[in-house]
């Protein structure tokens, strides 16, 4: 019954203007995501370079030929790749459900600062993270392998061996991870493990049998989200993995489309590449598919007091401080120094007191605000992430409120895979795509190297403002929207007056994240921009690679990071607190209270912090309300 | 109180439903839900649709509303036709006012806000000034003008209850259309806002239809009942007569506990009333069935019609028994008896009492079915 109902009552309070609102909004994502990947199909199938508009284009199967041809150098590639992407998705996974279990279900002190510090590297671009690992790990002059000298035994890691890449990966990708398992923890229902527990199993038993079976496909999902999320990005191979000669799939391609001079790119050949590994990620897609939907399933089964009892540590505590503490050197505080003390030398140099006091001046910083390219590539970052996370919340948003409000058809059903597909879509596969199709329509469109070609590339993470919005349009209940109707409104006036106010704070909270995620963007347009149009995290790249003849100043690329990764800070946190502010103020003046203000900034600028966007406003409301009651 | 200009001058609408159709799609197929629904509401008098989950009593007040539109059937308020099976006033037009089952209070507005959002809006638009005049009555209506301008969220169960029935009658709609309102409430809220929204219903002679599955509420607050079950109304009537004069087994089962028992025609007299064959004895009974000597049909009394003698009394329908069960509930008594042909039992009866004078288990005693409290339905 209630399953007839809720098909057949939904769309009755749709405006009429919605149905074509959202229409448009479907095609602009359907245009965003179909047209690149059918480019790139399409170029694998005709010939070597471009597959229109040139006398070589053809339709033929060469490319896979010639790919099966050097298939002991496909089998490298295949190789590393896995191992690297595999080996480093594991590793995050395990030091994200290890951080995330000790911030949400064990007594262990600081808590919220180790939740606060795990964060941290989230807002710091992840091409910025490699070269402060490269920096840390340099044989003679990087401080991790200082400070392993000073230990006994001769330990000196080689920042260029394969081991080290798969760690450094990991560390850099773990945030993510571990944003997403903290709400799964948290959402868990400490009453079935209570029950375990009082069936007489002991802790592990319970963890065994109750509660890592329950938390399994969420955790699988996670799982295959990391693992696109590690084959897609290109910073820590293209730092790492060319001296390490091996191929891992993103270097690969990207080494296939810089040809040297003098000779033709081989797009068609790199378009095979890609649609091999486009074939393994649609796997991992469907895997991921299922294990949310059976996530959600058990998830329906919980009942409703939503506490998860904590664990206590015990003697445990200083061993998981330690790890902790560990943790953090290598994230947080020897990556810093690692950076600073490069931008204050003007070579490679190892630390010491008397360096420090001879050899070290502050110039670096200097110049680099002094440099017009560092400001006018700051802008255009700023434009480019600013206007790609307005396309993506705009179009996911009206789409996500149309699809969720429709009765489910073959159609609706498809357009919301479609709309969540392009998580499943690497990095590197969608910058590639974006480049030929830019290449391919240059002729009717010149965008190619255009700020406009980047603004549409970074769009295509549409799926993480739909998702958002798709959740939170089903928070909303129909109920309010037909009470609006009843009460004399019109469908777009409730809409306007209803909807739109109650989904606002979650767009915008996904806004700002993307808007974070578009600045530290490295990947998408180390495929697509021109020095006319390249984003500052480009240009810092440019700095810090001794290839980059003329621009090459490992002082100033430093300092560059630094100044970079401060300036992302203070407009993610900037942002943040207006937001938080302004949902506060107007909690505070229903509620007449102001002492709820401090609190729930805290949790308004956690809850921004989450994938999941959630509500801040409620949030703050929430407590609000729960401060008047008492 | 103060006095108010929301008065029963402004009246209510009378409401008439005609074979009302409505289906639902469900995997292809068309399922019907409300199959063939008339009643009429007159101007200011409370009627109830009550019936269990799924018999269609929801989706005929949404029909009403607007909200789900009909298949077939007309629905008119006050002459004016608002729904036929092809054409449909939109639900803004509709000039009702509904309470939802969890109360669809906006999160995002005030106290005040949510109220005067129907004076605000397209259909029933006023000055800003008439506006908040009129939104502050409502809200004095039911007691919430000292909260006015407190976030909807930060109130307690109850007062959203009533938040969402000010917001329902701020733009004095002709009809109030009200979807288990009550069944989020705990036990005891439940009693007083059953009394609150009868005695505002009746001050401001507005005309009501209430859906509920819970029989005392339909029965304490209605004028008139409908009871429904599988998509067709099975009875209308006034609550007095639905509890004691049920037209069939359903609605006897339905409303309130009830004693069904299998009969045999035997005698029929002049008052109407007959002589049947029960528990292997006679009993005499008022029959309005059209039913012949011999025939098979049911005798129903309710369980706190029974009464119990210690002894043997000169009664008609007097039943030897043995008390198998007595449950105490407090202000009352249940107790299961086993009717007794000399040793062997020939059927049981759910008899409840005052606690205070109660048979003890296992005792032997008398019940007497007095002939008023029965009554004779179809097999």
């Amino acid at each position: 019954m209630s399953r007839v109902e809720r098909t057949t009552r939904a769309g009755r309070t749709r405006p009429t203007g919605m149905t074509v609102a959202t229409v448009i909004a479907g095609s602009v994502i359907f245009l965003l995501l179909a047209i690149p990947l059918a480019v790139q199909v399409i170029t694998a199938f005709r010939g070597p370079f471009l597959p229109f508009g040139v006398s070589t284009a053809r339709w033929s199967t060469e490319n896979f030929v010639t790919l099966w041809g050097l298939r002991d150098d496909f089998w490298d590639v295949l190789g590393a790749t896995a191992a690297f992407v595999g080996g480093s998705t594991v590793l995050s996974l395990l030091m994200a459900f290890g951080l995330a279990w000790v911030t949400v279900r064990t007594d262990a002190p600081f808590r919220r600062m180790i939740s606060v510090l795990v964060i941290v590297p989230f807002i710091v671009p992840s091409i910025v993270k490699a070269q402060a690992y490269l920096l840390m790990l340099s044989p003679e002059s990087g401080v991790l392998n200082q400070l392993l000298r000073l230990l006994p035994g001769d330990l000196v890691i080689d920042p260029y061996a394969f081991s080290t890449m798969v760690v450094i990966q990991s560390l850099t990708n773990v945030t993510f991870p571990y944003l997403m398992i903290v709400p799964i923890l948290t959402g868990m229902d400490g009453s079935l493990e209570e029950s375990a527990r009082v069936s007489g199993a002991s802790w592990g038993q319970t963890l065994r049998r109750v509660t890592l079976p329950m938390l399994w496909p969420g955790l699988l999902g996670v799982m295959v989200l990391t693992f696109i999320l590690g084959l897609g990005s290109l910073e820590v191979p293209l730092l790492f993995g060319q001296e390490s000669g091996k191929d891992i799939f993103a270097l690969k391609l990207w080494t296939l489309i810089s040809a040297g001079a003098g000779e033709l790119p081989q797009y068609g050949l790199a378009a095979a590449w890609g649609c091999v590994f486009l074939v393994i990620t649609t796997i991992a897609f469907v895997i991921y598919l299922r294990a949310t939907r059976d996530a959600e399933r058990r998830a329906s089964i919980s009942g409703k007091g939503f506490r998860p009892t904590t664990m206590k540590l015990g003697g445990w505590r200083i061993p998981v401080l330690l790890a902790i503490l560990v943790f953090t050197m290598l994230t947080a505080v020897l990556p810093l120094f690692a950076l600073l003390w490069s931008a204050i030398t003007p070579y490679p140099l190892a630390f010491s007191f008397d360096a420090l006091r001879t050899q070290t001046h502050f110039t670096a910083f200097g110049e680099v605000l002094a440099d017009g390219e560092f400001w006018a590539s700051l802008g255009r970052t700023l434009i480019i992430a600013g206007g790609s996370a307005t396309i993506a919340c705009g179009a996911a948003t009206v789409l996500a409120y149309g699809i969720a409000r429709s009765r489910a058809t073959g159609w609706t059903r498809s357009m919301d895979l479609f709309a969540s597909s392009s998580v499943a879509i690497p990095a590197v596969i969608a910058g590639f795509a974006m480049f030929l199709t830019f290449m391919v329509i240059n002729p009717v469109i010149p965008l190619a190297g255009t700020i406009a070609a980047l603004v549409i590339a970074y769009s295509y993470r549409v799926s993480i403002a739909y998702r958002a919005g798709f959740s939170a349009t089903l928070q909303i209940r129909t109920e309010l929207e037909e009470a609006a109707l009843i009460s004399g409104a019109s469908r777009l006036e409730g809409f306007r007056r209803i909807v739109a106010p109650l989904l606002a704070p979650t767009v915008f909270a996904v806004w700002i994240q993307m808007f974070i995620l578009g600045t530290n963007e490295f990947t998408l347009p180390a495929f697509l921009a021109t020095p006319e149009s390249r984003p500052l995290s480009v240009y810092m790249y440019a700095m810090i690679n001794p290839r980059s003849a003329q621009l090459y100043a490992p002082d100033q690329g430093a300092a560059m990071a630094l100044i970079f990764t401060l300036l992302v800070f203070a407009i993610g946190y900037g942002l943040q607190w207006l937001v938080s502010l302004r949902s506060i103020g107007r909690a505070a003046r229903r509620g007449r209270v102001v002492d709820a203000a401090t609190d729930a900034l805290g949790t308004a600028a956690v809850a921004v912090e989450a994938t999941d966007a959630t509500d801040t406003r409620s949030v703050a409301a929430q407590q609000v309300a729960e401060l008047t009651h008492r | 109180m103060t006095t108010h200009h929301m008065t029963a001058a402004d009246g209510g609408g009378r409401l008439v439903v005609d074979a009302l159709e409505k289906h639902y799609q469900l995997d292809g197929a068309e399922v019907p839900v409300v199959k063939g629904v008339s009643f009429t509401i007159e101007p200011g008098t409370f009627t109830s649709l009550l019936g269990p989950s799924g018999c269609g009593k929801t989706t005929t007040l949404r029909c009403v509303a607007g909200l789900e539109t009909s298949d077939g059937g007309v629905i008119s308020l006050d002459g004016k036709v608002l729904s036929t099976g092809t054409r449909h006033v939109s639900p803004d037009k509709r000039d009702v006012g509904m309470v939802f089952q969890n109360y669809a209070i906006w999160p995002h507005m005030s106290v005040f806000a949510n109220a005067v959002f129907p004076l605000q809006v397209a259909a029933g638009r006023l000055p800003k000034k008439e506006a908040r005049t009129r939104a502050m009555e409502a809200l004095e209506l039911v007691q919430l003008d000292a909260y006015a301008h407190r976030p909807a969220t930060a109130l307690s169960g109850g007062q959203q209850q009533r938040l969402a029935l000010a917001r329902a009658l701020a733009h004095r709609p002709k009809l109030l259309l009200l979807d288990e309102p009550l069944s989020n409430l705990d036990a005891k809220l439940r009693d007083t806002m059953r009394n609150e929204l009868r005695s505002l219903q009746q001050r401001l002679g507005i005309t009501a239809l209430y859906v509920t599955h819970d029989q005392s509420e339909a029965l304490s607050m209605s004028d008139r009942v409908a009871v429904m079950n599988g998509g067709r109304i099975v009875q209308e009537a006034a609550p007095r007569d639905l509890y004691f004069a049920p037209a069939d087994r359903f609605v006897a089962d339905f409303v309130g506990r009830v004693n069904l028992i299998p009969a045999v025609v035997r005698d029929r007299d002049a008052n109407g009333d007959a002589l049947v064959e029960a528990f292997g004895t006679r009993l005499v009974t008022p029959c309005p069935v059209e039913s012949g000597t011999g025939a098979d049909v049911t005798v129903t009394f309710r369980p706190e019609s029974v009464r119990w003698h210690a002894a043997p009394v000169d009664r008609p329908n007097l039943l030897p028994a043995r008390v198998a069960r007595v449950e105490f509930l407090g202000e009352i008594v249940e107790y299961e008896a086993e009717i007794l042909d000399g040793a062997t039992t020939v059927g049981r009866v759910i008899a409840r009492g005052a606690p205070l004078n109660s048979p003890t288990e296992g005792s032997t005693v008398f019940l007497e079915l007095a002939p008023q409290a029965c009554r004779v339905l179809a097999a």
